[in-house]
């Protein structure tokens, strides 16, 4: 499935509030949600809409890279992965079958990785003991592959007419999406509970190997995807914010089926989920629906928290990536998590920044100085649970350098803290929050992926009509003082791409100068 | 228009594209053979049945302006907005082959260069101000542009909306930024190796200069002056070259009045034929059954990114339907496909795996598949692929198959008609590209008569494993011994600028 970087989307989404005037966006909204908490903890969002007989659903659980240590980095992300295996029931041919095949796999993994483990430093050639357990391991995967219907659960889904099917990781939280024909969401009801509450790790070591793929592509292979890598490495040494979400390659090749099992066992408790749905259904028979499949899977004790606070940053830091790929320059400032009062005057200033045309980023470094091809700011990354960062990317217009922009940028962020944001710039804002709120209600989907979201991290939807007004009351001198506090030299870091050697952009063996 | 033949990155979207058919107001027999009422008394996902879900879509209104502007109006009052696109005739097609990239500048530059009574400034304050959004994009077979407002704002909004249409005045500054910006898009465009298989490819099908495949040049942005963007948009707009569609929160006849006013005084003119050359046979020596040539480009990735596959079928192709039921089954729908089964669940040689059949409007579509995979596992990837193909000309899909594919067409079709602006851009794409007003209805009656037999049909017409282009995006050096057993390798040398 698909990875997301909830750090760049996050600011749209939190922007995506009341209406002004008529406030047609928040008031319909307030009015339209109805709750449903069951006893096992789950919460359940809804709201009708009866254009068209079709209805989406968001299931969100409040676990992600950020729940994770060193050494088992990528691990909530595989689960997501290993969700689409299948259950007890469904993905296999006979269960009972199958699972001392499992079992014997994971029994043998572990003995090759002890044995490895324990020779690694004697012998760079295998032993051949580990080679005869590897054959063994191949023959082992043969029978059990043979018990498995493969992708069954997707299968069912989209067999019904399912389009949208898909699930997310992110550093807060991990997704499950859907939307069905209106009528289907019983088939909804009984896949997702059977999931929760029994999922079976099959055909687990092939989608290890499936996501190292995962992560040479979006990684790897990708300019920014390892420039961000790189940069969320650097601001964060302590928290788990600075782990890749995806999981640093050594540790994805180490997870085992007993770690993953335990880590779902921790998190994916009914309490620490929430459903919103959004469509063509009637409330009351849903209630009923979702009581009669979900309600009986038992209450679990909520996960630790994450201890770790990441250390005030003491100066700037400053990293590169080599890649055979133009320059791209990010800037991060440590700045306090969701819900504090500082988080609504980043929002602002995110918007004062860099929204449109005629944002401040966008009109002097590219429609005035001509420093910047594309400029950008989100506020919010890599997440928002946690305190996180304000970035700026920026990319140079050549022949202009990295460097230019950056202090083209500081002086920009300079003038936020000597001078007040004029109010025009503030009613601009507010304006198309408003604006993006009514927008929001358009789309099934967006709208559930939203009250889901907000619920999970904010711990009440109602963020979304609240962080509105948060935000009308921003002032001049909020913006000014917040500005003056995080946007300051020792907090932040920076993150360069630069091209690796001078020479072979296009061909491996025959260098040639870069430049036109 | 979107259905045209660009191989994008997005697979499955595109695949998936395709399948949007229209309405099923009532189902056939043959795709639900047992339909029970749907009760919560059902508990097993695999025995579950449901009744077809009940729909017909609201009917747009179509009416044509004096100086022969459509106009297609659906109203829709959730909400307190209104958007209102415009399908232009005109495109990149235009593009004299020395200044491409003329109509995307244009394109780009109507929306931020100002109009005759706004600066530019002034047109980007206000929008932003009011929250409104307006696009304006020109791609190779259609230009498109979108105002989407709040009701209260609508007349602000529709006059600069149609200033911007009728009268954008490309200030020179603007223009000269938007060349700038479109120079430093060439050179970062090797930057992504998806991105460089995704477009040495269409080159490699339809020839560099076809105008599904062409690509500016730092030359040829630079040739381009503020007079040309000029020109060219004052030769290829006109209102009877025009399809608006207008969705959301207003009173029909008082927006056609509004219309009027606008777009009234718009003079008719020439719109200009389109024309898209066809596929020259000389560029397509693979499909000669000549020398089987294999191609690579060297760049320094941890995996290789693949590329293969063959021109197709336009979409009035009385084979349309079978072959993209066919597509749907082989690799066009993620999970459930016969590639994503076989090299990502089975093998775990690839994340992203998916085949795509992308129907031409005007010329011939194409057909192909798209990997990526580790360097020692890019032979196998690809001879998995290629023996996939020859199993389908080979032996019928099974019946299980076949059934869920077009259960999941089927069941899915309602997602066609989730919104107004769904339903009217589908009409107008419809009626843009000359195609019949019911072609969806029509195309989803054929996917349910399918058999087998149909399916093993065009697989053997259509699928041609021997005329495979293969193209592949990684280490260099590494892949030439890898990629000789399926032909002779040849280098694709990137020109250095982008």
């Amino acid at each position: 499935m698909t990875r997301q970087r909830y750090g760049l989307v996050l600011l749209s989404v939190v922007l995506l509030l009341a209406s002004p005037g008529d406030r047609a966006g928040a008031k319909g909204l307030a009015e339209r949600v109805i709750e449903h908490k069951l006893a096992n903890g789950l919460t359940v969002l809804m709201v009708e809409r009866h254009q068209t007989p079709v209805v989406s659903i968001n299931l969100t659980f409040k676990v992600g890279g950020m729940n994770e240590y060193t050494g088992i980095t990528g691990v909530a992300h595989l689960y997501e992965h290993m969700a689409f295996k299948g259950t007890r029931a469904l993905g296999t041919k006979d269960y009972e079958r199958e699972r001392p095949l499992l079992e014997e796999l994971a029994r043998i993994n572990e003995t090759i990785e002890e044995l490895r483990g324990s020779s690694r430093n004697a012998s760079t050639t295998e032993s051949s003991e580990i080679k005869e357990l590897r054959r063994a391991f191949e023959e082992t995967q043969k029978k059990a592959a043979v018990l498995v219907v493969g992708n069954e659960m997707s299968l069912l889904y989209q067999r019904q007419g399912a389009v949208g099917l898909n699930a997310s990781t992110s550093k807060d939280v991990t997704r499950y999406t859907v939307s069905l024909p209106a009528n289907r969401l019983p088939l909804w009801a009984a896949i997702e509970s059977d999931r929760m509450a029994n999922p079976v790790l099959r055909e687990f070591f092939k989608e290890r190997a499936v996501v190292l793929k995962e992560r040479r592509l979006r990684t790897e292979d990708s300019p920014n995807g390892l420039l961000y890598e790189t940069f969320a490495a650097a601001a964060f040494q302590a928290h788990p914010y600075g782990f890749p979400t995806i999981g640093w390659a050594s540790d994805i090749q180490r997870l085992t089926p007993s770690i993953t099992r335990e880590f779902f066992q921790t998190h994916y408790g009914p309490s620490n989920a929430v459903v919103a749905i959004v469509g063509d259904f009637n409330p009351p028979e849903v209630v009923k629906l979702i009581e009669g499949s979900f309600g009986a899977i038992p209450a679990t004790a909520p996960p630790p928290p994450v201890v770790t606070v990441e250390p005030a940053q003491r100066g700037e830091r400053r990293v590169q990536v080599e890649f055979d790929a133009e320059p791209v320059v990010l800037i991060g400032y440590h700045k306090p998590p969701i819900g504090h009062p500082d988080d609504f005057v980043c929002d602002v200033l995110d918007s004062v920044l860099s929204e449109g045309i005629t944002s401040r980023l966008y009109r002097r470094l590219v429609l005035e100085k001509r420093l910047a091809a594309s400029v950008y700011t989100t506020s919010g990354y890599p997440g928002v649970l946690a305190p996180n960062l304000f970035v700026v990317g920026t990319t140079p217009l050549a022949p202009h350098t990295t460097r230019e922009l950056e202090q083209a940028v500081y002086e920009e962020l300079d003038r936020l803290k000597t001078e007040p944001v004029g109010v025009e710039e503030l009613e601009k804002v507010l304006n198309n929050l408003d604006a993006s709120l009514v927008r929001s209600l358009r789309s099934n989907s967006g709208l559930a992926s939203q009250l889901a979201y907000f619920q999970t991290v904010a711990g009440d939807w109602r963020y979304l009509l609240e962080a509105r007004d948060r935000i009308a009351a921003v002032t001049p001198a909020d913006i000014q003082r917040v500005a003056s506090k995080y946007l300051i030299k020792s907090n932040r870091t920076v993150a360069t791409l630069v091209r690796n050697a001078p020479g072979p952009r296009a061909s491996a063996d025959k260098p040639r100068s870069v430049m036109p | 228009m979107n259905r045209g033949p660009i191989p994008a990155t997005r697979l499955s979207a595109l695949a998936i594209g395709l399948l949007l058919i229209l309405a099923p107001t009532s189902q056939s027999a043959a795709v639900s053979p047992e339909v029970h009422p749907a009760e919560n008394t059902q508990t097993d996902p695999r025995t579950m049945r449901f009744e077809p879900v009940e729909f017909t879509p609201p009917e747009p209104e179509r009416v044509v302006l004096e100086n022969g502007m459509v106009v297609y109006l659906l109203e829709d009052h959730e909400l307190p907005l209104v958007t209102i696109t415009a399908t232009i005739q005109t495109g990149a097609w235009l593009d004299p082959p020395e200044k491409i990239a003329l109509a995307g500048l244009t394109g780009h530059v109507m929306r931020t260069g100002g109009t005759d009574r706004m600066a530019a400034t002034e047109v980007d304050e206000e929008l932003e101000r009011l929250a409104a959004l307006v696009t304006v994009g020109l791609g190779v077979e259609s230009g498109f542009a979108m105002l989407d407002v709040l009701k209260k704002d609508l007349d602000r909004g529709l006059m600069i909306f149609s200033d911007i249409l009728r009268t954008p005045a490309f200030d020179p500054a603007r223009v000269e930024l938007a060349k700038l910006q479109a120079i430093e898009g060439i050179r970062r465009r090797h930057d992504r190796p998806q991105s460089i298989a995704r477009r040495e490819f269409t080159k490699l099908l339809y020839g560099s200069t076809h105008p599904f495949a062409r690509e500016s040049s730092v030359k040829s942005v630079s040739r381009i002056t503020r007079e040309d963007l000029l020109d060219f948009h004052k030769r290829t707009f006109h209102p009877n070259g025009v399809i608006l569609g207008v969705t959301g929160d207003f009173d029909s006849a008082s927006m056609l009045d509004k219309l009027r006013k606008v777009f009234g005084g718009w003079a008719k003119g020439t719109v200009p034929a389109i024309e898209i050359p066809p596929v020259a046979a000389s560029v397509s020596p693979d499909e000669t059954g000549e020398k089987k040539i294999v191609r690579f480009i060297g760049k320094g990735t941890t995996q290789t990114y693949l590329r293969m596959g063959h021109l197709s079928l336009k979409e009035d192709d009385p084979d349309y339907p079978a072959l993209s039921l066919l597509n749907d089954i082989l690799g066009g729908s993620s999970f459930r496909s016969r590639l994503f089964q076989d090299l990502r669940t089975k093998h775990g040689l690839a994340y992203s795996v998916g085949s795509a059949l992308v129907a031409g409007t005007r010329a011939r579509g194409a057909w192909l598949a798209a990997a990526s995979t580790n360097v020692n596992s890019t032979q196998e990837a690809i001879s998995r692929i290629v023996e996939n193909v020859e199993r389908l000309r080979e032996q019928a899909v099974t019946d299980v198959e076949l059934q869920e594919a077009k259960e999941a067409f089927v069941n899915s079709f309602v997602f066609s008609f989730t919104s107004p602006s769904r339903i009217v851009s589908r009409l107008i794409g419809l009626e843009y590209d000359g195609l019949p007003k019911d072609f969806l209805q029509q195309f989803r009656d054929k996917v349910v008569k399918l058999t087998k037999e149909d399916l093993l049909r065009v697989a053997r017409k259509h699928l041609h494993p021997e005329r495979l282009k293969i193209l592949v995006v990684g280490p260099g050096q590494a892949l030439v011994p890898i990629l000789s057993a399926f032909g002779a390798v040849e280098e694709i040398e990137l020109p250095p600028e982008g």
